[in-house]
Parts: C-alpha cells; structure tokens; sequence
C-alpha cells in the first residue's frame, strides 16, 4: 500500500509495571511505537515479550504505569474510566483468541453486540450486523449459535463482531492460534481486507509464522522491548 | 458509523437487558434450577408462615366467633377464652350494675363428652349462650340457629367437625347424644370458626347446657357486655374491673390474649419460625450458589464484553434483571403453589380458616427480592472489579 496514512495509535515512552508481592515486575520499558491507518501491523515476538501488554495498553483495557498513549488523537491516559469506556465501544473493534462469543447468543446477536451496548436498537442492531456477516459469507449462519460452528467460522463471527460498529482501530490477540492453517489463511485475508481500508488500522499480535505474509510491518518485541520495527520490504512478499 | 446513530441512555440498557436474558435463559439447567429453588423456598416461606398465622387466630377465634359481644368479664386468672375457671352467677349481676353497661349476658364454655346412640364417644366443646339475647351463637345461619335451640335440651352442633362424632358421614339433624346421662337432641347445623382446641363445638341455652354439666359450686365461664353508646369499650372495660374485681378484656384484646397464649406456652412459633428460616435459607444458598456459579462460568465472557465498552452500569443492569426475572418467576409459582394449598386446603376442616394475609403475600415478595437482589449484586461485584484486560491472557 502506498499511501501514507497518519498514525491511528501512538505510544511513547510507556512503561508497565506489575506489583508481584512486595516487589515490582517491569514487563515494559519506555516503549514508543506508532500503529499506521491502512495497514496491518503485526506484534511479535516470545511468549512473555510483552506483546499482548502493549496491544491491552493501546487498546485501553489497560493503564500504562507511566508515558503517553494517543488513539485517534484522544490521549487514553488523560480519560475518565466511563469516557474511556465509550470511547473503547465507539472506536475499537477486538477479537481474542478465544473467540468469547456468547454461547447463549446466536451468530446475528453476537455480531451485535457492541452496536446494541451503544444503544443501538435491537432489530436496526441485527441488521447491521446481518449486512456485515453477509459480507463476511456468514449469511446462512445468523441463526445458528457458537457450538454449531467451527473454530474458524467462530472467529469470522468475531470479526463480524468486532467491524459491525466500523471501527477505526481493530486488535487482534492471536487470532490464529485456535485454528487450523487453511481457517488461519481465510480469518486472515478478512481481516487484510479490513485493514485496506484507509480509515482504519488493524493490529494483531501473534507468534504464528504462518501469517507473517499478510503484515504490511512488523513489530519484534523481546524482553518488554522493541527490537525491530520493519516493514515488509525485507519479509516475503505481502500475499 | 454506528455511534452516530446510536441512542446510549436508557435504549442500551434494555438491549442489554435483552442479551443478559437471553444468556440466563440459554442456560437451562441454571434457569429453572434458580426459579424452582425460588419457588421452592417461597412455597415454604409463605405456606408456613399462613399455617403459623393461621394456628395462631386459631386462639382468638373462640372470642372473635362473638362478634355482639364488646368485652369479656372473666376470673382474673384466666388467659385464653378455651381455659375455664368458673366465675360466680353474682358476677353477671355486678357487672350489669356498671355504669356504662347496655347489656351484659352468661356465656359458659367448657370441656365434655357425647356418647351416641350408635355407641361412638367424642370429645366437644359445650357452649351455653343466654336464653334470651342468644349472644354467643356464630353469625352464620343466625336466625336459624337461635329457633333450632329453643327446644328443652336441643343443641346445635358445628358442622365442620360432625365427622368427629359420626365418621359415617350421617346427617347429624335429628341424632340424640348423650352427655353426662343426660339425653340432648342435635337440631341443627351452624358454622364456628376454627379453633385451636380442634373439637366440635356444641351450642345449647345457657340454662340447658348449666344443667348437664357436672355439678359445681360456679358454672358461669365468662360475662359478655356490649357498651351504651358513646361508652368506649376500653375505658368500660377499666371500670369494669374497679367495680368488680373481675378481669374485663375487650374483644380485641381478649382475642390478643388468644393468640399469644399460644405463642408464649406452645413450640409452634420455634417450629414453624424453623421452617420458614429453612425456606430463606434455601433461597440465599440456591440463589447465592447458582448465581455466583453462573456469573463464574461467564467470567471470561463479561470480561470480554467489558473491554468492548459494556460499561460496570451496564453489567449490573444486566445481572440484576437476570435475578429479577427468576426472582419474579419464582415467587409466581411459590405463592401460587401456596395459593392453591390453601385454597384446595379448605376443605380439610384441619386446615379451615387458614389464609395468605395480604403481609405474608407482601412480605415473602420483599424478602425473596432481597435475597436475589442481595445474592446479585455479591455475585457480580467480581465482575465489576475485573480488569478487562483479563480476556487476553489465554
């Protein structure tokens, strides 16, 4: 992609610290980085890197111990807990690793789920969220609940999910390490078509080597730290 | 972008509220174990607690069937209208000289025996009501009564209690009985209130009944007195007992007297406040139990929805109308269920008169609307706390 997109997310200088008895565990030091619109970054790196940290802290789930963190220009560490609340629901899309659907909930509600916490009407909710799983060849399958799904249909519904609402800034936490290579290859290419658009960026942290290929950049961490920000000039070519 | 169409407010809370009902009703097992143990233990709460109040009126309702009378004039030591300590015949006259009395009439009650004619033996209740006036007799079928028992030795016999006499369901209008060798003729039916004794009540004159019971110095059991007009009853009462010496007890007061008899010299109240705590027991552990389980086996998913932005609010909300609804369920088929054991309970003259009073019907709501408020709200508390960046770590 060619364009060149201010960035969605920036955090500098940030610092985590976790207490551990009566001592202190630093997991991130001073780490800055920039999440670009457009594109789709990657976050890897070891387990215990600090990788998903970052991706809670630039999600706002998560307070920095110190240094700033920018999302849409909204600094995140200056927000009250109910704005930042809102501000998660309106701009963010998630989707983890274990999908978290609710099982009670069919494939429509589910997908619904943000617009109707936002005070979306139920039936306006559903079809909105009904379009979204048609894009993403759910369609057949509003009806059906979880159980009745694979792994990788569930975490397209988690897609469906987390873009019904159109956010601006989407993060993934290993959104591949459930499924099988070829579902793996199929969640991944949504959420590549996701991130082409240039009004949003899309995050996803993984250890998984096998979807290395749809980065546009990738981001090594290691030891709470960032050790390598390339683009992927230098990986195999972008599929 | 859907936040520009979006309402927040009040229209969030009730999508919510839609989610979060949809989740406790996609869980069946947690579904109808929370409404039947909230039925259950409303079931006991309030039928125990109808049966108790129901025992207990059963004391005042000797004096509560005498509905002319105003005031009970009785031996000091008297406690409840079904203990007798015979007064003198004097008495009546005493009392009918103070001022503020418009009438004062005998009223004799006492244990006895009636031997049939078919050789059954059955213990009652003699009552012997003024020749004249008849006060004394149960308001139903007033008229009727106060003919059928003008007759020398005729009686007239509650007919809730007549299987007692003749279990072979025999019309009792028109069998003699005997009592205390004397010949008595049953000649008609009348209605008394339960009472806590449990025998059939016999109604004869005054006069009639005096004469067949065993001799005794005094036979006259209590004075009932209706106050002149303008005449407070509880003030009458006071001067009732100056004058005479004689304990003198409103009707409502005398009917207190009733009941709490019972409660002080009985284990009904340790026994049925037994009972009713087990019902709130097994509301709290049921509800606490099963609520706190189904909050713990969503931990995962609440933690997700918090970090999409459903806010603490929101959860509560949704939390607190998952308790709500069973809880409302629940009651529903825990007072119905109480409801139709009483109301199909009439017909057992053991159970006659017992009813969910409008504070038990209301109390067991309240209570059972704490427990499951109380029971959510603990269980979500976890919830609230969480951090949401739980749903991240695997």
């Amino acid at each position: 992609m060619s364009i060149i997109s201010p960035q969605a997310a920036v955090i500098d200088q940030v610092i985590k610290e976790f207490p551990s008895g009566n001592d202190v565990i630093r997991v991130l030091h001073g780490i800055s980085l920039g999440i670009d619109y457009g594109k789709m970054t990657m976050l890897v790196g070891p387990s215990g890197c600090g990788k998903t940290t970052v991706l809670s802290i630039l999600s706002g789930t998560l307070s920095a111990t110190s240094g700033t963190v920018t999302v849409m220009n909204e600094r995140l560490d200056r927000l009250k807990n109910d704005d930042l609340v809102r501000f998660r629901r309106r701009k963010i899309g998630f989707i983890f690793q274990q999908y978290n659907l609710i099982p009670t909930l069919n494939v429509a509600e589910n997908a619904a789920i943000p617009l109707i916490s936002d005070g979306v009407a139920w039936e306006d909710a559903l079809a909105q969220s009904g379009r979204m799983l048609d894009h993403l060849g759910l369609g057949p399958h509003k009806a059906k609940y979880p159980r009745q799904l694979s792994g990788g249909q569930q975490q397209r519904v988690a897609i469906a999910r987390a873009l019904s609402h159109n956010p601006a800034l989407v993060v993934c936490d290993e959104p591949t390490a459930a499924l099988d290579a070829a579902s793996g290859q199929a969640v991944m290419a949504l959420l590549d078509e996701a991130a082409d658009d240039p009004n949003r960026a899309v995050l996803v942290v993984t250890h998984d080597d096998r979807i290395f290929s749809f980065a546009d950049r990738i981001i090594r961490m290691e030891d709470g730290r960032v050790i390598d920000d390339g683009l992927t000039q230098s990986l195999p070519q972008k599929v | 972008m859907a936040s520009l169409n979006s309402q927040s407010g009040p229209q969030s809370f009730l999508g919510m509220i839609g989610i979060a009902l949809k989740m406790l009703m996609g869980d069946p097992v947690k579904y109808f174990g929370l409404v039947f143990g909230i039925g259950f233990s409303t079931l006991l709460m309030s039928q125990q607690a109808s049966i108790f109040v129901g025992l207990l009126t059963w004391g005042a309702n000797p004096v509560l069937d005498v509905r002319q009378a105003q005031i009970w004039v009785m031996d000091p030591r008297v406690k409840q209208p079904d203990q007798g300590q015979p007064i003198s015949d004097q008495s009546l006259y005493r009392v009918r000289s103070v001022d503020g009395v418009a009438w004062a009439v005998p009223y004799a009650r006492s244990a006895a025996t009636v031997k049939t004619m078919q050789g059954n033996i059955a213990a009652i209740t003699l009552v012997g009501v003024d020749n004249q006036s008849m006060v004394g007799l149960p308001e139903e079928n007033l008229a009727n009564s106060m003919a059928a028992i003008r007759g020398r030795n005729a009686a007239i016999l509650d007919g809730n209690k007549t299987n007692l006499i003749w279990a072979d369901g025999r019309d009792p209008v028109g069998e003699v009985v005997e009592i205390n060798d004397n010949r008595v003729v049953v000649t008609g039916l009348t209605s008394s209130l339960a009472n806590f004794s449990g025998l059939p009540t016999l109604y004869m004159k005054y006069s009639d009944a005096i004469a067949i019971t065993p001799p005794e110095r005094n036979k006259l059991s209590f004075v009932l007195v209706s106050a002149k007009p303008g005449v407070e009853p509880e003030a009458l009462a006071k001067r009732i007992t100056e004058v005479t010496g004689l304990k003198a007890l409103t009707r409502q007061q005398f009917a207190a007297a009733g009941t709490q008899f019972i409660i002080e010299n009985t284990g009904i109240p340790i026994s049925f406040g037994a009972a009713i705590g087990l019902g709130i027991l097994v509301a709290v552990v049921i509800t606490a139990l099963t609520l706190a389980m189904f909050v713990a086996e969503n931990l995962k998913n609440f933690g997700a929805l918090k970090a999409i932005g459903v806010t603490n609010q929101q959860i509560l909300v949704m939390v607190l109308s998952q308790a709500m609804l069973v809880g409302f369920i629940g009651y529903g088929i825990g007072i119905g269920g109480t409801a139709a054991f009483l109301y199909f309970g009439q017909a057992d003259p053991s159970l006659r008169g017992f009813k969910a009073l409008g504070e038990i019907v209301g109390g067991s709501a309240l209570l059972v609307m704490a427990i499951v408020l109380g029971s959510a709200y603990a269980s979500v508390r976890k919830v609230l706390k969480l951090d949401p960046a739980i749903v991240f770590r695997g």
